[in-house]
């Protein structure tokens, strides 16, 4: 299958997922506790998985230890300190940058 | 003498001189609430330009078509999807494989889709079936945050396509300035890196409940644990097994809450906080 219809594919389930709650649901409170709290959890472990396969592995091998994980650091550490998406991504690309330059 | 008698709406508000003729077919009023919901979600348009740079960006890496992640960006609107769609193709998986992830990550949005129910109620059928593709996780906490400030339908859903429309054009306006500054980053730059960059920035502020930290922990450890696995299923693997130890850790804490008679949650403020990361 191409990749057109792979994101066409994804873009014809999304719509549906999209529209699920807004057609046929008039009384959210409905939705089973279990599946409100599953659904709740989706955005962080899947970013999370993300993240994690990006960072740690490169095509399934060990990535080598260096700029990536340095700055990955320093984003997370900008996150948690000032609660803020712009804060880290800013300051997690300037210490890439100058890990980089750095030559590491 | 004769005093000046102020119309109102069906929201109880005065009309004044902003409800003049209507402009390109549409009520003055109605461009004043689409307005305001583009002025509520203007904070947040930053974000989405950048991740759609990310996307655009890794597109031209990838060498897929241009046309392709533009067209991905227009139809499927799901940053997080997207990029794990050409990280499975990546990885050597099957369609069917790309597309489950994909969509497993996309579940997130039956959560708003719940959540909306309420404030699309009284919209038109084409009006619920046109803004359902614009929900975004910004625009949906958007909407679900300022529904009670436009109790007239009407108005309600000029302010929702007003955050929602130009929210996803930036979106896509991104990812066509990332598939042309692909080409001539050098390779020395390791664009890649602005695919876990981005998560984290995203993420990692909105982590407050120890479900998610439990969940996001067992994620990223069944991930790692399971590389060896073929097309990249370490990805699906790690979500779904995230998921389903987060929510026992939920059910479990929220037990401990109402024993203790603390306040559990509902649908919408459930929604609101999953918004809080994501595109």
């Amino acid at each position: 299958m191409s990749i057109f219809l792979i994101f066409t594919a994804t873009a014809v389930g999304t719509y549906l997922i999209r529209i699920s709650g807004i057609v046929l649901l008039s009384n959210p409170e409905k939705l089973p506790p279990r599946l409100r709290r599953a659904l709740g959890l989706v955005a962080p472990t899947a970013m999370g998985a993300i993240v994690v396969n990006s960072l740690f592995l490169d095509e399934g091998q060990w990535r080598a230890f260096g700029a990536w994980h340095l700055a990955a650091a320093a984003a997370v550490g900008v996150a948690l300190w000032k609660r803020s998406s712009g804060w880290a991504m800013s300051l997690g690309a300037a210490a890439f940058a100058l890990l980089l330059v750095a030559g590491l | 003498m004769t005093s000046h008698q102020p119309e109102f709406d069906s929201a109880g508000q005065e009309r004044g001189a902003a409800n003049g003729g209507p402009v390109l077919g549409i009520g003055r009023l109605q461009w004043a609430d689409a307005w305001a919901g583009l002025k509520a979600i203007a904070p947040l348009m930053p974000g989405s330009v950048a991740f759609g740079l990310a996307f655009g960006a890794l597109v031209s890496a990838t060498g897929i078509s241009p046309w392709t992640g533009i067209y991905a960006s227009a139809t499927v609107v799901g940053g997080a999807s997207q990029i794990s769609v050409i990280e499975s193709i990546r990885a050597g998986a099957p369609a069917v494989i790309a597309i489950v992830t994909a969509l497993i990550i996309n579940a997130r949005f039956a959560l708003y889709s719940a959540a909306l129910g309420p404030v699309f109620a009284s919209f038109p059928r084409r009006w619920k079936l046109g803004l359902a593709h614009l929900m975004t996780d910004q625009a949906a906490v958007v909407a679900l945050q300022r529904a009670d400030d436009y109790p007239d339908p009407v108005r309600r859903r000029w302010f929702v396509v007003g955050s929602a429309l130009p929210f996803v054009v930036v979106w896509i306006m991104g990812t066509v300035a990332g598939v042309v500054a692909g080409p001539i980053i050098p390779d020395a730059w390791q664009i890649g890196f602005i695919v876990p960059l981005m998560f984290i920035a995203v993420m990692v502020p909105t982590l407050r409940r120890s479900e998610d930290v439990v969940a996001l922990g067992v994620t990223g450890v069944v991930v790692l644990l399971s590389r060896g696995l073929p097309f990249g299923l370490n990805v699906l693997v790690g979500i779904v097994s995230g998921i389903t130890v987060g929510t026992l850790w939920a059910e479990w804490i929220d037990a401990r809450r109402r024993r203790r008679g603390q306040h559990v949650d509902n649908v919408a403020e459930a929604a609101e906080h999953e918004a809080g990361g994501g595109m």
